[in-house]
C-alpha cells in the first residue's frame, strides 16, 4: 500500500484482500441482473467490482435506419421504469433538430407525465430500498401507494409501462386531458401527498431503520463530482444540480432543487421522498394552469439534420440522446443513461460497508442496469 | 413404574407429539396470513399454504441432488433438526421426568446447542450456483484482485452461525436459568413442582424480565427478522437452507414449525409450570403460549429491518444484561 493507504500494483494482493464474495447476476436482492464482486475482510467490504452486460438488447443498433417515429417508440423499450423520459428525450432531439415548436398544452401534459413517472420511479426505489433493508412492511406499503401513480399513468397513457405519450410536435390524442381526468389526477396526488407524509414521518422516526442507514454507504461530495455521479444521487451529496432548471419546458413551474448533505443511504432515501413532494407540486401547478389549445403541431417538414443531442433530467439523473436524421431515418444514434455514470459511485459506496449493507449501498444509487446494458458492446472472441 | 404407567406415558408422548405436529403446521400460516399480511395491507397466502400445503407439495417434488460435497449428510440435517425438536419436547413432558438427568435444563441447553450447530454444518456443506459456481466471466483481463480466495455465500452464513453460537444464543440460555435460580434446581420436575407451590415464575419481577429475554432468544434461535443474519436476503439469501429441495425442504419447513411449538412449550414449562401433556387440559395453555409467541414474533418481524452486527451486538448485549438482572432478581 502507498502512503494514502490505497492499493497499488506492487501491493501483494493476498495481504490486502482476505476473501472475495461474488454475488449475482441472479440474486434475491437485485431486481436486475448484475454481478457484484465484494472483496471482504471479516465481512467488511474493502473493495467492490460491478459488472453488467447480461441484458444487452442492442436497441441503438436496431434504431439505426428506422423512420424517426418508429425509432422514438423503440426508445420506450429501453427501460420499464422510466420509459416516458426516454421517448420524450428522443422526441426532443427531433424537435430540436427540425426546429419544431410544441404547443403549450402539450408541453404541460408532457410535464405531468414526466413527473408522474418520477413519482413512480422514486416510489419503486423507496420500496426496493426498504425490501433490501429487510423492512417488508414499508416496502409493501410503498408499493401500495405507488399503485395510485400507476393507475394515473395508465389513465393518461393507456398503459402501465409504455405510455407512448410524446410524439414529434406534441402528444398523442389519447393523452389529452379532459376535466374528469384532471380531477382524477388531482385526487390521486392529494392521496399520494397524505400517504407519503405519513410514510416519511414514520420512516424518519424509526430508530432501527435510522441505525441501519445513517452514515452507511457514504459518497462524499468531492468523490461524487470526481466519479461523475448524476441525478438525485449527486444531489444527496449536497450538489444542487438539476437539469430541470435548465429545461425551458420547466420554466413556468416553481419547484425547489432538493439536496441533502451527508451522501449516505439515509440522504439518498430522504432525497427521493422529498423530491416526490416537489413532483406533486409541479403536477398540481400543471393541472391548475393547463393552457387551452391544440396538443399537436403538424406544420413541420422532415429534412436531413446533423447529429443533434439533448439532455433531460430523468428520475435517476442525466439522460443523453443524440442522433442525426437522413431521409427521415435515424443515423448515429447514441443513448447514455444515468446508471452508467453512477456505477463508479456504486462500487465506491460499498467500500467500508458491512456485506449486508453492500447491496443497499448499490441500491441507494438507484441503478437501472437494464437501461445501462443497452449501451454495452459485446465482442465475440 | 408398572406396565400400565408405561403405556399411559407412551400414549401421552405420542399424543402430545401429534398435537405438536398438528399445531405447528398452522403456525407459519398464522404468522404470514393473519399478522404480517394484515399489517402489510395485502391479501397474503392461504392460512394452510406455508406450513401445511407447501411441505405436502415439496414431498411430491422430484428429488434433486444438492450442490454439496456431502449431499447425504446435508440432506439429513433437517431430519436431525426434527429429531432434536422431538427430543426437546419429550424432555419437558412430565411423563419422562423419571429420567432425572435427561429431564434437566442442562439437557435442554445441550440439545439447543446441537440445533444451532446444525446451521453451521448446513452452511459448510452447501455450495449453490448463486456465487462462485455462477458461470459468469468475471475473472477476465482487467478484473480487480484476481488471485483472492473466493467464498460461497453459504460459507458466510456458516461463519455467522458460529458467531450466533458464540454470542447470539446468550439471551435464551440466560433466560432458561431464571427459573433454575428461583427453584434452586436444574431438574425440570423440581422447577414445575416449585411453581405449583409458589405460583408461576412469570408473575415475578425476575420472571417478567426473564420472559422478555427468553422471547428475544427465541427469535434469535429461529433466525427471525430482525435477527435473521443467517438468511439475509441482501447477501446470503437463504443461507444454509439454500440448496434444500423436494422433501428435504419440506423437512426444513416442518422443523421450523415444530421448533416454534417446542420452544413455546419450554417457556410454558419453565415460566408457567405447565409442561405439555395430552393428559391434562393445560396443553391448551401450551397452545395459547405458542400462538402468542407466533403472533408477537410476526409483529416484531413485520416492523423491523434486518440487523447487521452493528445493531445485533448491542441488542444481544443489552438483552443479556437484562437476563443477568432477571437472575439477580430471582435470588432476591
Amino acid at each position: 500500500m502507498d502512503e494514502d493507504n490505497k492499493i497499488t500494483d506492487e501491493t501483494p494482493k493476498k495481504q490486502v484482500i482476505e476473501t472475495e464474495v461474488p454475488l449475482g447476476p441472479v440474486h434475491s436482492a437485485a431486481i436486475e441482473p448484475y454481478r457484484v464482486r465484494l472483496f471482504v475482510e471479516d465481512e467488511i467490504v474493502k473493495d467492490a467490482e460491478i459488472t453488467v452486460g447480461v441484458n444487452h438488447r442492442g436497441i441503438e443498433r436496431i434504431m439505426e435506419g428506422l423512420p424517426v417515429e418508429k425509432a422514438n417508440s423503440l426508445t420506450e423499450k429501453i427501460c420499464g421504469i422510466c420509459s416516458n423520459i426516454h421517448i420524450w428525450n428522443s422526441v426532443l432531439v427531433a424537435e430540436k433538430a427540425l426546429e419544431i415548436d410544441v404547443p403549450e398544452r402539450a408541453q404541460y401534459i408532457r410535464i405531468i407525465m414526466a413527473e408522474l413517472e418520477r413519482l413512480h420511479s422514486h416510489l419503486l426505489y423507496l420500496a426496493h430500498g426498504n425490501e433490501v433493508l429487510g423492512h417488508e412492511t414499508f416496502s409493501m406499503r410503498l408499493f401500495y401507494i405507488r399503485e395510485t401513480v400507476m393507475e394515473l399513468l395508465r389513465m393518461v397513457g393507456g398503459n402501465r409501462v409504455q405510455y407512448g405519450v410524446p410524439v414529434i410536435g406534441g402528444i398523442r390524442p389519447r393523452a389529452e386531458l379532459d376535466q374528469m381526468k384532471i380531477q382524477k389526477i388531482e385526487d390521486g396526488i392529494n392521496f399520494l401527498e397524505e400517504k407519503l407524509s405519513n410514510f416519511a414521518e414514520r420512516f424518519i422516526s424509526d430508530p432501527m431503520i435510522m441505525s441501519r442507514i445513517t452514515g452507511v454507504g457514504v459518497i462524499k461530495k468531492e468523490d461524487a463530482l470526481r466519479l461523475a455521479v448524476s441525478g438525485p444521487t449527486l444531489r444527496a451529496t449536497g450538489v444542487a444540480v438539476d437539469l430541470r432548471r435548465d429545461m425551458k419546458e420547466y420554466d413556468p413551474f416553481d419547484f425547489d432543487v432538493i439536496t441533502q448533505d451527508d451522501g449516505d443511504i439515509k440522504s439518498n432515501l430522504l432525497m427521493r421522498v422529498l423530491e416526490n413532494f416537489e413532483s406533486i407540486k409541479i403536477i398540481r401547478q400543471a393541472i391548475n394552469h393547463l393552457p387551452e389549445g391544440s396538443i399537436t403541431n403538424r406544420s413541420w417538414e422532415m429534412q436531413d439534420t446533423p447529429i443533434t443531442k439533448n439532455y433531460v433530467e430523468a428520475p435517476r439523473g442525466k439522460l443523453y440522446h443524440s442522433y442525426a436524421l437522413n431521409d427521415g431515418r435515424v443515423r448515429h444514434c447514441i443513448i447514455r443513461t444515468p446508471s452508467i455514470t453512477n456505477i463508479g459511485a456504486m462500487e465506491y459506496a460499498c467500500i467500508g460497508c458491512h456485506i449486508t449493507d453492500a447491496q443497499l449501498a448499490v441500491v441507494q444509487c438507484d441503478p437501472c442496469f437494464t437501461c445501462t446494458d443497452r449501451a454495452i458492446q459485446i465482442i465475440q472472441l | 413404574m408398572t406396565v400400565v404407567d408405561s403405556l399411559i406415558a407412551l400414549i401421552a408422548v405420542i399424543g402430545t407429539l401429534i398435537v405438536a405436529f398438528v399445531v405447528s403446521v398452522w403456525l407459519p400460516g398464522i404468522e404470514r396470513k393473519f399478522v404480517q399480511a394484515r399489517i402489510q395491507q395485502r391479501i397474503g397466502p392461504p392460512i394452510s399454504s406455508p406450513g401445511l400445503m407447501a411441505p405436502i407439495k415439496f414431498f411430491f417434488k422430484q428429488i434433486i441432488n444438492p450442490n454439496s460435497p456431502m449431499p447425504g449428510l446435508y440432506n439429513s440435517l433437517p431430519i436431525i433438526g426434527i429429531i432434536i425438536s422431538i427430543l426437546l419436547l419429550i424432555i419437558v413432558m412430565p411423563q419422562l421426568y423419571f429420567l432425572v438427568a435427561f429431564a434437566s435444563v442442562v439437557a435442554l441447553v445441550g440439545l439447543l446447542k446441537v440445533e444451532e450447530i446444525l446451521y453451521m454444518f448446513m452452511g459448510s456443506l452447501s455450495k449453490s450456483v448463486l456465487s462462485i459456481r455462477m458461470p459468469f466471466p468475471d475473472l477476465v483481463k482487467g478484473a480487480k484482485h484476481r488471485d483472492v480466495p473466493r467464498s460461497f455465500v453459504e460459507e458466510l452464513s456458516s461463519m455467522r452461525a458460529f458467531r450466533l453460537i458464540a454470542f447470539g444464543s446468550f439471551p435464551i440460555y440466560i433466560a432458561i436459568f431464571v427459573p433454575v435460580a428461583m427453584a434452586g434446581s436444574i431438574f425440570l420436575n423440581d422447577i414445575v413442582a416449585y411453581q405449583q407451590l409458589h405460583g408461576p415464575v412469570l408473575f415475578t419481577l425476575g420472571g417478567i424480565l426473564g420472559a422478555i429475554v427468553f422471547f428475544v432468544g427465541f427469535m434469535i434461535l429461529l433466525n427471525e427478522y430482525p435477527f435473521a443474519i443467517l438468511k439475509t436476503k441482501a447477501d446470503v439469501i437463504e443461507g444454509p437452507l439454500l440448496e434444500y429441495a423436494s422433501k428435504y425442504r419440506a423437512y426444513v419447513y416442518i422443523s421450523r414449525g415444530l421448533l416454534i411449538f417446542v420452544l413455546s412449550s419450554i417457556f410454558a414449562t419453565l415460566f408457567l409450570g405447565l409442561p405439555p401433556t395430552i393428559l391434562s387440559w393445560t396443553i391448551l395453555i401450551n397452545i395459547v403460549v405458542t400462538l402468542a409467541f407466533t403472533i408477537i414474533m410476526a409483529i416484531v418481524s413485520a416492523f423491523s429491518p434486518i440487523f447487521t452486527y452493528k445493531q445485533f451486538y448491542p441488542v444481544v448485549a443489552g438483552v443479556s444484561i437484562l437476563g443477568v438482572l432477571a437472575i439477580i432478581a430471582s435470588f432476591l
